[in-house]
């Protein structure tokens, strides 16, 4: 999922913004407007992919600067309080 | 006179010769020193009044060496007052002329100067509380400075790459940020720096906590805050150090303070204040679903701009193929025959990559459901999710099915407009001698020239007598 040809997240966001205001002004030829289509679904997908992307993962940076893994405890519900 | 000394000596019982009156028992001048005297002076005021509590109003304030030198006076009297820079720094607001204060302190003496003053070791405005005071005083101080300035706050990133936690390991805050962002975006992460959030420790330690979170690499939000409290239990977060320490964030920051109705100097300062630890979290996490949405909508935009696009392509073609000069057109045509069939696939995968999306929702929604302890909320949580899961899948799939028809027609229109089918209906294409272009005006070509007239089977090749203008 590296496509060299799109920046961030955000930068996706914008182009897609773009491309979808392009299209919809319609005065692009048939093969621009495909031509930009095919891009917008690369960056949908790329943004989709980017949402699913993160890592889950939670960690704890201490005093001297160094990320540990938080307590297990930390993440887990208490049992219930009622 | 000699008589007198003649005289017989009388026998007298002599008088008991009085006794000279003593002496008065001589002054004793016990002569002091100006230092002695201003001493027991001193001491006589220090121990009645080590410690006095009075009520009076600031004049003549002006600081030196960081020390604080005032008046204290009413209508009446007024009394020299001083405070230590160590004592002075304690306190959260800065005096001033005018102001009507409480002071606590020792009377002591000033030996140099002869003069009796106040040793103040506290100071609080009068009625109005020392901590209100302070707030207001800094708030004021920051907002013309600037840091409260709407341009300043800067937008919460579209999809947080990290999210930063500023807070106590201890409180329930953590526990909040943390079970919302689980619920809302399970793949979220998450970066905690613990911080003592109460005491006198507390803005240190959260300013110090800010600086270190901001470098750790690739965190791009930070939520920094506390549960709720009494305002002292919240005081650290309307320091100024807290409030700097926020300005200085190169990345925005969610304060998330207590209860909604204390608004600190760090809600002032932050880019966004959430009102408490949990909308924090879903301040951050709402971007997210956004996101989602905003895609989707901009995906089905961009499908039926094109969509409208090749329709009315396909409208001109049968224009064009019902008006005599048409053959030109022949080519373009078949292009964009060619363009249908790339639009098919690009639509179909699309529809694909759409149902698939959702199905990862559907999953995704699965896999929290799964992840949720069976409470009370659960049922009707889950009975809302189910049926919102069926309607993103149903709604896909119709979408996906209307693309489908929608595309089927537009080409099957184009089909009927392929060039061989015009052709097929006695029409002809004419092409220059090298066939580099189609003759689609009469004066483009001259006489004695070359020209080939494609027909719907087989072809001529042709010398043009005459070129008429029509």
């Amino acid at each position: 999922m590296s496509d060299p040809s799109i920046k961030d997240f955000e930068a996706a966001i914008a182009e897609l913004e773009s491309i979808v205001k392009k299209l919809e002004e319609g005065d692009l030829s048939l093969e621009q407007s495909l031509e930009l289509y095919e891009r917008g679904v690369t960056l949908s997908r790329y943004c989709h992919s980017r949402l699913e992307a993160a890592e889950k993962r939670i960690e704890i940076l201490n005093e001297r600067g160094e990320l540990k893994p938080a307590p297990a405890s930390l993440a887990a519900d208490p049992p219930s309080r009622g | 006179m000699s008589d007198l000394f003649d005289l017989p000596f009388e026998e007298e019982p002599a008088e008991p010769e009085p006794e000279r009156p003593p002496a008065p028992p001589p002054v004793v001048r016990r002569i002091l020193s100006v230092t002695e005297l201003t001493v027991r002076v001193r001491d006589l005021l220090e121990s009645q009044f080590f410690e006095v509590w009075i009520e009076g109003e600031l004049s003549n304030c002006r600081s030196s060496n960081g020390h604080l030198y005032f008046k204290l006076k009413d209508s009446q009297a007024q009394l020299q007052g001083f405070m230590f820079r160590s004592t002075l720094r304690y306190l959260r607001f800065k005096p001033a002329d005018g102001m009507h204060v409480v002071a606590r302190g020792k009377i002591t003496v000033y030996e140099p100067r002869g003069e009796y003053q106040l040793v103040c070791e506290h100071l609080e405005p009068h009625g109005l509380g020392a901590l209100q005071l302070a707030f207001d005083q800094l708030k004021k101080r920051l907002q013309a400075e600037g840091l409260f300035d709407a341009a300043r706050k800067r937008p919460l990133p579209a999809l947080p790459r990290k999210i930063g936690i500023v807070t106590s390991l201890d409180g329930a805050a953590i526990r909040d940020i943390i079970k919302v962002l689980q619920r809302r975006h399970p793949n979220a992460h998450l970066v905690i720096r613990p911080s003592r959030v109460q005491g006198e420790d507390a803005a240190p330690d959260i300013a110090t906590g800010l600086r270190a979170i901001s470098r750790v690499p690739g965190v791009d939000v930070v939520i920094v805050g506390r549960g709720g409290g009494s305002i002292e239990d919240l005081w650290a977060f309307n320091e100024e150090r807290v409030a700097r320490a926020i300005a200085r964030m190169p990345m925005p920051v969610i304060s998330a303070v207590g209860h909604e109705t204390d608004t600190t100097i760090a809600d002032f300062v932050a880019d966004v204040r959430a009102p408490t630890p949990s909308a924090a979290a879903e301040l951050v996490v709402a971007r997210k679903d956004e996101f989602w949405a905003h895609i989707d909508r901009l995906r089905d935009r961009g499908h039926a701009a094109v969509q409208r696009r090749v329709q009315m392509a396909s409208r001109r073609a049968h224009l064009v193929g019902g008006r005599p000069a048409f053959a030109g057109f022949a080519g373009r045509l078949a292009m964009r025959a060619r363009f249908a069939g790339e639009l098919a696939h690009a639509l179909a995968r699309l529809g694909r990559a759409a149902v698939a999306v959702r199905e990862r929702r559907v999953q995704t929604a699965d896999r929290q459901l799964a992840t949720f302890d069976v409470g009370r909320r659960l049922a009707g949580i889950r009975v809302r999710l189910v049926s919102a899961d069926g309607r993103l899948t149903a709604g896909a799939h119709r979408r996906h099915a209307r693309a489908d028809a929608r595309l089927r027609q537009t080409i099957g229109r184009l089909e009927s407009l392929s060039p061989l089918a015009v052709l097929g209906r006695g029409y002809a294409v004419c092409w220059n001698a090298d066939r580099t272009r189609v003759v689609r005006d009469a004066a483009t070509v001259a006489p004695g020239d070359g020209v080939h007239v494609k027909l719907a089977r087989g072809e001529l090749e042709c010398d043009v007598r005459a070129a008429k203008d029509s």
